[in-house]
């Protein structure tokens, strides 16, 4: 009885993958969609070969829209709104969609694939983002796990960029990695400087972008990067600032330093920076030029689990409790963010017991 | 054990370079419908199930979360530390959702052994009893998991 199961089950299994292959390989090299229409905003049309992801046939078209996973639906990052055409939501983008979302036709590029003419709406800036070709000038080791990469634009190229964004490094295929990805990565270094720019990566274990950037990349090589994306920058007030970052978070921070030296932004302004232990630490002493470049700028490095033989006398706890200690009243103040979303979480929990408003909390969540 | 289409594509987005870099299967060669019915297996002789496991994998890491990368010791045992990377994984069985990259790793102070695992790992365990193939850098084994957490039925 339980073979003839089993025998039964493993027919109408065999047939089903037969199934599914036969139409995905007739989708392949039977269907054509020929040449497809993407009315982008109303106020651009792009011809594109029908077929492709709306992600894919965008970036065909120098169109990027942020995107950390290389298109395989798997971060959620990049929603447009898709007025006309695109078919159905399908069911592996839902998770990344809010009821809102959903009802505003916002879905996610990857998935929505180009088979129609089909019409568009994304943010204008994003027509100013460029792909761009940049050679490693330098790999330095700040720690046992994390490394700052100098990166070059080749051509002379610039890249134009506020303090805090991010660009994605384009991962190419290497080792055992079949496809290319996407990773993000805060700028760290002066967005006066658009020639080079300078990223802080930290290892992921087994990570695929990280693997590639610690065991492959060269100094020499040839990376190709896209950008620049994101809403983390400061805000132009005359506000106490509060900056707050654990590992490779540093990097927007730094950036945004270089920023507040370079106009002369004198607004008092403390960076909490939080590690476990002294190994964990870089750039203090960089730190502490800003502190005397930046009149008003304190930098507080707190050890949550300093070793014995690390005979550390600064700030000790986690970067909660030191912040805790520091700031009495933040209703005036305005913070900036980056880190784990624990860490985040976390910390936003106690500047707003201190009175700031969640407005005012601008962060870049890992 | 003939595996049905859907462990199929699962097991082809567990390979090097699909999801991470080294893949879940390690240098396990069996399929994956025999790996998940040998831990099944493994854990029901135990008198224990995958939720139970992963409950107290979750709780550990619900702990090792509040203290924001540095260890804290539970149970008076048990020193467990988070690190968080950038960014999310997706799971292999492409159940909805994602998974951030926080690697949780738990000393046993009493014994000296060691064992870590992702949030992934957990979810992987509870939703589809995978413990991942021998070899895998991030295989939880779950004889290891029940000894270095001291885990009762």
């Amino acid at each position: 009885m339980l073979s003839e199961v089993l025998r039964t089950v493993s027919i109408v299994s065999g047939i089903s993958v037969f199934l599914a292959g036969l139409l995905t390989l007739a989708e392949k090299f039977l269907l054509n969609y020929g040449t497809c229409r993407i009315n982008i905003n109303n106020a651009r049309q792009i011809e594109v070969k029908g077929g492709n992801s709306l992600l894919r046939s965008l970036m065909q078209s120098d169109i990027f829209i942020p995107s950390a996973c290389g298109g395989r639906g798997s971060c959620g990052l990049c929603k447009v709104k898709v007025l006309e055409g695109g078919g159905m939501v399908l069911p592996t983008e839902i998770p990344y969609l809010t009821e809102e979302e959903l009802k505003g036709n916002i879905r996610l590029s990857c998935q929505v694939k180009v088979r129609e003419d089909i019409a568009i709406e994304i943010p204008e800036e994003l027509f100013n983002i460029r792909e761009y070709t940049a050679t490693v000038e330098k790999i330095i080791d700040l720690t046992h796990d994390i490394k700052t990469l100098y990166l070059k634009f080749n051509d002379g190229d610039e890249l134009s960029f506020k303090a805090g964004q991010y660009v994605q490094i384009k991962v190419p295929r290497y080792g055992k990695v079949r496809d290319e990805v996407y990773r993000a990565y805060s700028i760290a270094s002066s967005p006066r400087n658009r020639k080079e720019i300078q990223l802080i990566i930290r290892r992921v274990p087994q990570g695929i972008c990280t693997t590639y950037i610690f065991d492959y990349l060269k100094e020499g090589d040839k990376i190709v990067l896209n950008g620049a994306y994101g809403e983390f920058y400061l805000r132009d007030t005359d506000r106490e600032i509060v900056c707050i970052a654990g590992g490779s978070g540093l990097a927007p921070i730094k950036s945004i330093l270089h920023q507040m030296h370079e106009e002369g932004i004198n607004r008092k302004a403390t960076f909490f920076f939080g590690c476990v232990s002294k190994r964990d630490l870089y750039y203090v002493d960089e730190m502490k030029v800003f502190e005397s470049l930046i009149p008003n700028f304190r930098f507080i490095p707190a050890l949550s689990g300093p070793k014995e033989e690390d005979n550390w006398t600064g700030e000790t706890g986690l970067i909660t409790e030191v912040v805790d200690r520091y700031i009495t009243d933040g209703s005036n103040m305005e913070a900036y963010l980056c880190g784990s979303p624990g860490m985040i979480d976390a910390c936003i929990r106690v500047l707003r017991s201190k009175g700031m408003p969640e407005d005012r909390i601008y962060y870049d969540k890992f | 054990m003939k595996q049905d289409p859907i462990l199929e594509r699962a097991e082809k987005l567990m390979k090097p370079g699909e999801i991470s870099s080294s893949g879940f299967l390690g240098n396990d060669n069996r399929k994956l419908v025999d790996i998940l019915l040998d831990d099944g297996q493994t854990v029901a002789s135990l008198n224990l199930s995958h939720e139970i496991l992963a409950d107290r994998m979750e709780e550990l890491t619900e702990k090792a979360r509040e203290y924001l990368g540095s260890p804290v010791l539970v149970d008076g045992y048990l020193e467990v530390t988070i690190q968080d990377s950038r960014g999310n994984i997706a799971c292999p069985f492409q159940h909805m959702g994602m998974y951030p990259k926080e690697n949780v790793h738990v000393l046993n102070v009493k014994t000296g052994e060691s064992i870590q695992w992702t949030s992934l790992n957990i979810h992987m365990i509870r939703e589809h009893g995978f413990y991942e193939g021998k070899g895998s850098p991030f295989r939880v084994d779950p004889l290891d998991l029940v000894r270095v957490l001291g885990i009762m039925a």
